[in-house]
């Protein structure tokens, strides 16, 4: 297996609050739209489930997670499944310089929801442009 | 008297617009359903909570909606919480071209057509929870998911 030496950027996706959709559009807008050369994620559901291929997909490989609440859900995974994780993205710390918005639902975010997760991704493309 | 409630769980797969489509089905169910009570948790709280999390397959009927056939969800609930009572595998229902579309992912990408797959995806998860048998439906009270509602 060729082993890819983009940074992975994993968010939890949580699905029953809207801090979990944040991290999940945070993550997508980096990989698809920001930094496609650069980074990539993988399915935290896959990396739950421990098969053999994604642990060796995993392996020593430099990770940003990317999480909605404090169970810290994707870090945690991540770093089971052998992956480096080199920056612990919490998206309650970008909220917190919100306070009083409402961004949407676990289901589809608000416009200020997209612009949390808009500047969740500026911070996490910084960060990949620092590692790479 | 003691609700009755169905468990349901998503991949939530963020590499394909399959996990995309199980996510916002589970969602919509979640919503939108009022015959049953419906519960859900988040995936990886099998290896990062505790024990509670783990019981959720034992404390209500499940059903695993998976974005393709690697069937995470089915497979991790399997191994860390207990038997699934019925399983989507949303590329059987849109296809596995459309399941594994990698470039539209994110919700702000979706489409009408892709909200229809939702919808197709939503009546089959509906579907399931309708050959359960009704005593299985759980009355338990489940409080170990801190993000899975």
């Amino acid at each position: 297996m060729q082993m890819s030496n983009k940074v992975k950027v994993i968010p939890c996706s949580g699905i029953g609050k809207v801090f979990g959709l944040v991290a999940r559009e945070a993550t997508l807008k980096t990989v698809l739209e920001l930094c496609p050369e650069k980074s990539e994620t993988v399915c935290l559901a896959y990396i739950v489930t421990g098969d053999e291929e994604v642990k060796e997909r995993m392996s020593g490989s430099v990770c940003i997670t990317v999480d909605g609440c404090p169970k810290m859900c994707a870090s945690k995974n991540v770093s089971l499944s052998g992956g480096v994780v080199v920056d612990e993205v919490k998206v309650l710390d970008t909220v917190r310089d919100h306070k009083g918005k409402n961004f949407g639902s676990a289901t589809e975010l608000s416009d200020d929801g997209y612009l949390v997760a808009d500047e969740i991704a500026a911070r996490i493309e910084k960060r990949i442009h620092e590692i790479l | 008297m003691a609700v009755l409630k169905v468990g349901i769980l998503s991949c939530s797969g963020e590499e394909c617009l399959g996990g995309t489509i199980s996510r916002l089905a589970t969602r919509k169910v979640l919503e939108e359903m009022t015959m049953v009570d419906t519960v859900t948790l988040c995936l990886p709280l099998y290896n990062a909570g505790g024990t509670e999390e783990r019981n959720f397959a034992s404390a209500f009927p499940t059903i695993s909606v998976d974005g393709c056939d690697k069937l995470c969800a089915k497979r991790s609930t399997e191994k860390y919480s207990g038997r699934i009572n019925g399983s989507i595998d949303v590329s059987k229902i849109i296809g596995n071209e459309n399941a594994l579309n990698t470039r539209i992912i994110r919700n702000i990408d979706l489409e009408e057509e892709h909200y229809q797959m939702v919808d197709e995806v939503a009546v089959e998860i509906v579907k399931a929870i309708g050959t359960l048998d009704p005593d299985s439906f759980s009355g338990k009270t489940f409080r170990g998911c801190g993000c899975g509602g």
